[in-house]
């Protein structure tokens, strides 16, 4: 049995629109500790990873780990049916063929409650690899999201760079060249404006772009974002949760195609 | 514990040309750094590291004894090994060692001895077994050579999961399901690029310059090196998800569907691993071009089941029998044409119980009996020596099997056995008028033509061939049909195909009544004297048919012989008599298509076009690819490609909406004689639009053949639009 309140509807709106064009059906896996995770798109490129830990809910039981395998896009439709200030409230039974969603709107008293069809979801849990990053960045979401649009629309890849300067991002296209530095700073009033930059050894590495304006649509989530890079390992893009995380690997471009 | 991690590398190597995945790359981190990407320990606690893999017992010995290095390695081999060496229930006596010596060498593995690999009851068959088949079949022309693979082949199937079989036998023959069921793939070519790119992280540009190169986007998959790594390596592809992941492919429908499609195909894409992508890719396209014959399949499909049986039984079987079931599975198949069907019944009743267990029934569409061309009616006579025959028109329309269910169900199947019940709903509701109360269930083999109800005559195919094709409402139907039944299959419950044609002529003539317009019997005449059938013929050209259809009416020879094309049938046509439009055409080539498989590096078909000196412009006509030797094509090649041009003339007149537009347009230099099976109406081809005048569509030739280049003809001297508009208006019936 699982029952888990929300606040606010607003939460779980913003991290379904933000994996929905990366994932179409995937397991929420319940357990006493809370809400998690974890997907890859198609090509096995992309990987989504969430932690909802309980504490980020009013309200929240399971007594049973249950997992309920959910087409994302029909979660979609059901939570739009959902005001954003509405108290949201999930249930499911043990072996669950149906998840509820019930919204609640204290101000006009309205109550409404959707059943959610579950399938089942043939995935592997893949274990994600505990890296030793080389270089972290933080930044303000806003500036991340800007950056990954405006270069999008020069290019699909991108090449981000980090160094002891900053962190560079730049694309080459067809129609033109772009990149944007950005160098550390501290904001002390306004702290989620600040760029911080962890450097152990510097990193290039090319991502394709769609996937980051993909990873982008959390940027409601949270008021900042770091990158990690290492190596050749996959580029982890973090957005803090009140209690848990989005987390998004993407798998770096490898060598140049040399018809390009 | 033997594998020491040397062999991990070596491992790594083998896959070199597949994509790099997580792990793999992570590899060169180590070496920096001490941290392995793939810890036992999940970082998450809910986040297991259980890949469906590690159930195996293998993985298991090798997690237990070496933590160390177990996880990423185990991965490897699971990758690597074939689906039955992982058994160590099976296997008892293969050792860790063992395993990780036939890891490393899957590829030798696969060449030395293809289908050697049994996997355990149950276990789907890896898709790599399957495309490591086809590699070697497209490596060899010899007939039983091929064969013998995929009889060896099927035999592991059935002894290791005999389920299995006939999605694994509609793989090899590259389709999904029975033809009357209609289940196809229609996979455009552009869709299987984009998927090929977003999975490659390859640009559109990039592959099409690939596929142009190589003329097998099979091929273009399996070498379009990967610009874009993967997290973790997906799942090994096994034959049952590859085909149900087809099939979803061809019945997904609605908005969005292609969206959909694309997804699946890049999923799988994804999965793919060596020679799997580029059969993959072919299977999606609709042609594997291995130089596999469905008949091979069919005597592979009969070996392998006489084998297993001899296995299981313990007795030997002559290899006569092996001739003797290839018969039955044929004969079985002509009257079922459905695999599922007949492998279900060969695995519970064994070959030999074929024919007692899977006849006739109404509702299976049967392949139809076809004859045999002649050119004169002296050729007739010889055949028919001293027998007793007959002459029945040759109808020019569709030929069409209805069947009546005992509950009252009609079905209406085509030559190709594919549903046409949508097509036709005026035939469904014909039967009622001319089936005769007492007949409850039947087959009857006939042929849809047009009708024109005014003037109770019979309309050419071109007309019939603009009939709507889905969607039909019996209200809306400009053109009437009329059924002209000439032979019966099944009545009643019983089969006919044994029973002579003289019988089934009586019983159909028992069974149904003629309804002018919509039902009547084939017209016939029988007689053996060459002035009879002269006249006979004439007056059946003149009655707007093709011809006559000769048949043998009496004795053990005049049964009917599903999907033979047999000599007890011979079919007399008139055009193969007077040898189609008197005179060839001379047309001029504007434009050509790239080649593809066996035509790679050539122009694969040209598009034709004829002079219209009143407007100074050229006028397209037909793509022909038919009549060239290799060499021929060569040197068009060579004499053509220097008179490429970047986009058509402005007096070129096309049909620019049409996916018929060739890939490379020419100057018009050359003029060509082609020779064609007569001329209708398109709404492709622009040639002679203005004189024929309907609605802007042109005149086409159906069936051209390139006969030679007329070189003593200037482009400006081919075949006016005027003379094409007055050959087309001058052919009979029109």
């Amino acid at each position: 049995m699982l029952e888990a309140k929300l606040e606010q509807a607003a939460l779980l709106k913003r991290i379904v629109d933000s994996i929905r064009d990366i994932v179409q059906d995937c397991n929420f896996e319940c357990s006493e500790s809370g809400l998690s995770l974890q997907a890859m798109d198609n090509s096995h490129i992309a990987l989504v990873s969430l932690l909802l830990g309980k504490d980020g809910f009013t309200d929240y039981r399971c007594d049973r780990s249950i997992s309920l395998g959910v087409n994302v896009g029909a979660l979609t439709k059901i939570l739009k049916c959902g005001g954003n200030d509405d108290v949201l409230t999930l249930r499911a039974e043990d072996k669950p063929s149906v998840l509820s969603v019930m919204f609640e709107d204290s101000i006009q008293d309205r109550i409404s409650e959707y059943n959610l069809k579950l399938m089942d979801v043939d995935q592997e849990h893949m274990g994600i690899p505990d890296t030793e990053y080389s270089a972290s960045v933080t930044m303000p979401t806003a500036e991340f999201q800007r950056i990954a649009r405006d270069l999008h629309t020069l290019s699909d890849s991108v090449e981000i760079d980090v160094n002891k300067e900053g962190i560079t991002f730049s694309c080459d296209g067809d129609i033109g060249a772009g990149s944007i530095v950005l160098k550390p700073s501290s904001n002390i009033d306004r702290p989620e404006q600040s760029i911080n930059v962890e450097i152990v050894e510097p990193v290039t590495l090319s991502f394709n772009l769609k996937y980051l304006n993909h990873f982008c649509k959390a940027s409601g989530l949270s008021n900042q974002v770091t990158l990690r890079l290492s190596g050749e390992a996959p580029l982890l893009v973090e957005y803090k949760l009140p209690n848990g995380f989005i987390r998004f690997f993407l798998a770096p471009k490898i060598g140049d195609d040399e018809e390009a | 514990m033997i594998i020491a991690s040397d062999d991990e590398d070596e491992l790594d190597n083998s896959t070199s040309s597949s994509p790099k995945t997580f792990k793999s790359s992570s590899k060169s981190s180590r070496k920096n750094s001490p941290k392995r990407i793939a810890k036992v320990e999940p970082p998450v606690p809910s986040l297991q590291l259980s890949t469906s893999t590690s159930k195996r017992p293998s993985e298991d010995i090798i997690n237990s004894k070496d933590i160390e290095d177990s996880s990423t390695l185990s991965e490897d081999i699971s990758d690597q090994i074939p689906e039955g060496y992982r058994d160590s229930d099976s296997e008892p006596d293969v050792s860790v060692s063992e395993i990780a010596e036939i890891a490393k060498l899957p590829h030798e593995l696969a060449n030395k001895c293809p289908f050697g690999p049994t996997w355990k009851k149950g276990q789907p068959i890896p898709y790599s077994s399957l495309t490591n088949v086809f590699e070697t079949i497209e490596g060899t022309t010899k007939r039983l050579e091929i064969i013998s693979y995929c009889a060896d082949f099927f035999l592991s199937v059935l002894r290791g999961n005999p389920q299995a079989l006939t999605k694994v036998t509609y793989l090899f023959i590259n389709r999904l399901g029975p033809d009357y069921e209609g289940i196809e793939l229609g996979l455009g070519e552009s869709i299987i690029l984009k998927a090929i790119a977003e999975s490659t992280g390859r640009t559109l540009a990039q592959l099409k310059l690939s596929y142009k190169e190589e003329g097998d986007l099979g091929t273009v998959a399996q070498i379009s090196r990967s610009t874009q790594s993967t997290m973790f390596k997906p799942q090994a592809l096994s034959v049952d998800n590859v085909f149900n992941d087809l099939k979803a492919i061809a019945t997904s429908t609605g908005s969005a569907s292609q969206t959909k499609k694309a997804n699946i195909i890049q999923r799988m894409l994804t999965s793919c691993q060596g020679n799997e992508a580029k059969f993959l890719i072919r299977s999606l396209e609709g042609k594997l071009r291995i130089g596999l014959a469905e008949k091979t399949v069919l005597i592979a499909l009969s070996q392998a089941f006489v084998s297993w049986e001899s296995e299981n039984s313990g007795k030997k079987f002559p290899s006569v029998s092996i001739v003797k079931g290839e018969e039955l599975i044929r004969d079985a198949f002509c009257q079922v044409p459905n695999y599922g069907v007949i492998i279900d019944t060969m695995i519970k009743y064994g070959i030999f119980g074929l024919p007692d267990h899977c006849t006739v029934s109404t509702g299976v569409p049967l392949k139809p009996m076809l004859a045999k061309p002649t050119h004169a009616i002296s050729e007739i006579l010889d055949r028919f020596q001293g027998e007793e025959f007959t002459c029945e028109y040759k109808y020019d329309g569709e030929r069409a099997q209805i069947h009546m269910l005992e509950n009252g169900e009609i079905h209406v199947y085509s030559r190709n056995t594919e549903n046409m019940s949508q097509k036709y709903p005026d035939i469904v509701e014909a039967v009622k008028v001319f089936n005769k109360p007492d007949t409850k269930s039947f087959i009857i083999d006939c042929e849809a033509v047009a009708w024109d109800q005014e003037t109770k005559k019979i309309l050419p195919f071109q007309v019939l061939s603009t009939r709507k094709r889905k969607d039909v409402e019996t209200g809306n139907i400009k053109i009437r049909v009329c059924v002209f039944g000439f032979d019966i299959l099944y009545f009643n419950g019983r089969s006919l195909l044994r029973s002579s044609l003289k019988e089934r002529r009586e019983v159909l003539k028992s069974a149904f009544q003629e309804v002018e317009g919509i039902f009547s019997f084939a017209k016939y005449v029988d007689s053996s004297f060459l002035e009879d059938i002269q006249v006979f013929l004439d007056k059946s050209v003149e009655d707007s048919c093709e011809g006559l259809m000769v048949k043998m009416l009496n004795g053990v020879e005049s049964g009917y012989e599903p999907s033979k094309r047999s000599r007890n049938w011979l079919k007399l046509k008139k055009d193969y008599i007077e040898g189609g439009v008197g005179d060839s055409i001379d047309l001029v080539v504007l434009g050509a298509y790239h080649g593809k498989g066996k035509r790679t590096s050539v122009y694969g078909g040209y598009l034709l076009g004829c002079y219209n000196p009143e407007t100074e412009e050229y006028e397209t006509a037909c793509k022909v690819g038919t009549g060239f030797s290799d060499a021929d094509l060569e040197s068009l090649y060579a004499k053509l490609h220097p008179t490429e041009i970047d986009r058509p003339r402005s007096y070129f007149v096309y049909n620019s909406a049409s996916n018929t537009q060739p890939d490379v347009w020419f100057d018009p230099t050359m003029v060509w004689e082609v020779k064609t099976a007569d001329l209708s109406i398109s709404p492709i081809y622009t040639a002679a639009a203005s004189f024929v005048g309907k609605n802007g569509k042109g005149v086409s030739l159906r069936f051209p053949r390139f006969i030679r280049i007329r070189d003593d003809k200037d482009v400006t001297d081919s075949t006016s639009s005027e003379q094409i508009a007055e050959f087309y208006s001058s052919q009979v019936n029109i």
